[in-house]
């Protein structure tokens, strides 16, 4: 089973430097394009952060459709444990 | 003596330009390779051979007996889909049981019936091994398109052949030419279709080579065109420097500045920008500005990257091979000998774009990703082809999914070295 702390610690790392938001103010609740300001590039960036960081391929509009931190925490988990990572 | 074209192991050396078609139906000239050795062989091909994930949506598209052993009947002259007809090879004159040879490439091979039917095998691959040995070789000097620049340092010969031999003698003005254009120098090099409209102030300079213009495709004022020159059907030519050695398919738009560039086909490039010495697939879209180098600054020759390495072209001049599908934001910049995949999405962001651009990948300041999916991308396609009422149909659908799940590694080793901390 995914790390979930260990997943969620990455994910707002890597949220915090493609958003330029610090990490600090990134909390499970954060949504990407209302409080963290990913307009449609970012957030595609966003993705390409989160797959290079986590060595994984996810679903391109499934991956686009998450809103906040928390669920794409709980998205990322969900594909390691697919994965076997 | 029935006709069969073969596409063999050298398509990967023609990519991007041939994730979509055959080797053999590559432009260089007015037509594709594919029509060049049907006219010289004195009718159609019969069938061909290529790649089998390629086969459905060709067959589909075209009508031919694709990848078809029963087809290897009676006598059969095979010739490779790659030989540019240049009148350095006369296939007509090759005589039974006899092959031409290419530095260990089969170029071509005149087959009797019971010599093949000897030899058939369960593939094509297998009966074209168990020919040799059994047929006369000679090696030629035959002109194998071996590389994707090679058409465009062959444009202009072939443009010129390519008049001679399809419209020399039926040339002239033969649809409407508004009185304030012109054409400068020999009206027997120019051949206008019933059918296309030249608007005023357009001239069409043919002093250094021929023109072709062909039905219902129109020029808009302030077009120069200069030859040797071939806009094919439902073209638009909507202002700008066409320069020498252009190709366009059938339903290109073109304006701008463009130099010996070859559009397939359904591909824009309608506004200002320079286009020079590329290849461009179909259903591309070159957004406003766009612009691609095709010269060094240091005027040495051009690299591409080549099955993932570096190499020297020999080309002074060399711009971009770009893929089907793929689309440029306005203001994109293109770095000499560039090789942009299919079915890509590149947004300017202020520096050049990188020289390798994945397929299905989506350039973001100037980082690949991968967009916005398989799923939106193909809805893209879906609605572009439809702006040309055009279908995709399932058999492209599936050629698609297949170069796309072919091509997954490539952009995922982009993305992450790209994006890892």
């Amino acid at each position: 089973m995914a790390d979930l702390q260990d997943v969620g610690a990455r994910v707002k790392r890597a949220t915090s430097e493609q958003l330029g938001v610090p990490v600090e103010q990134i909390n499970d609740d954060s949504r990407f394009a209302v409080e963290l300001g990913a307009d449609s590039i970012k957030s595609i960036e966003l993705v390409a952060a989160f797959e290079a960081e986590f060595d994984i391929e996810m679903e391109q509009d499934e991956a686009l459709e998450v809103k906040n931190v928390g669920d794409a925490v709980r998205f990322i988990a969900k594909h390691l444990d697919e994965q076997g990572s | 003596m029935k006709l069969v074209v073969l596409e063999d192991s050298k398509y990967e050396d023609l990519y991007p330009l041939t994730y979509m078609r055959p080797s053999f139906e590559l432009r260089c000239g007015a037509t594709s390779l594919l029509e060049k050795i049907s006219h010289a062989t004195g009718g159609d091909a019969a069938a061909c051979f290529v790649r089998d994930w390629l086969a459905p949506a060709y067959k589909e598209h075209t009508g031919m007996a694709v990848n078809d052993l029963g087809q290897l009947e009676g006598d059969v002259l095979f010739v490779n889909g790659r030989l540019l007809m240049d009148g350095k090879v006369d296939l007509a004159g090759l005589g039974p049981d006899q092959a031409l040879m290419s530095a260990g490439t089969l170029v071509a091979a005149n087959v009797r019936a019971a010599t093949l039917a000897s030899v058939k095998a369960d593939s094509i691959d297998a009966t074209l091994a168990a020919l040799t040995g059994k047929l006369a070789a000679q090696e030629a000097d035959a002109t194998l398109i071996d590389f994707p620049w090679l058409l465009i340092r062959h444009n202009a010969e072939m443009l010129e052949k390519d008049f001679d031999r399809l419209y020399a003698d039926r040339a002239g003005v033969h649809g409407e030419m508004h009185e304030q254009s012109c054409i400068l120098g020999d009206t027997g090099r120019v051949y206008i279709a019933p059918s296309a409209k030249i608007h005023p102030m357009v001239v069409l300079d043919a002093t250094e080579g021929s023109i072709v213009i062909e039905e219902e495709t129109k020029v808009f004022p302030h077009t120069r065109v200069e030859g040797p020159h071939y806009s094919g059907p439902t073209c638009q030519l909507v202002g700008g420097k066409i320069r020498e050695a252009c190709s366009f398919g059938p339903v290109c738009r073109v304006g701008g500045e463009v130099e010996c560039a070859i559009i397939h086909g359904y591909s824009n490039k309608y506004h200002d920008g320079f286009l020079g010495h590329s290849y461009v697939c179909e259903w591309v879209n070159l957004g406003a500005m766009t612009t691609n180098s095709d010269l060094k600054n240091d005027y040495t020759s051009v690299s591409v990257y080549l099955r993932g390495e570096l190499t020297d072209t020999g080309e002074q001049f060399l711009g971009s091979m770009i893929g089907d599908h793929t689309k440029t934001s306005i203001g994109t910049i293109l770095n000499t000998g560039s090789m942009i995949g299919m079915m890509s999405n590149l947004v300017f962001s202020g520096e050049l774009m990188p020289k390798t651009v994945p397929s299905f990948c989506w350039i973001l300041n100037g980082r690949p990703t991968r967009g916005s999916g398989l799923k939106a991308m193909l809805e893209t396609v879906r609605r572009s082809m439809g702006r040309r009422n055009v279908v995709m149909t399932d058999a492209d659908e599936a050629l698609i999914r297949h170069v796309n799940t072919m091509l997954k590694p490539e952009l995922r080793a982009a993305i992450r070295k790209a994006f890892k901390r």
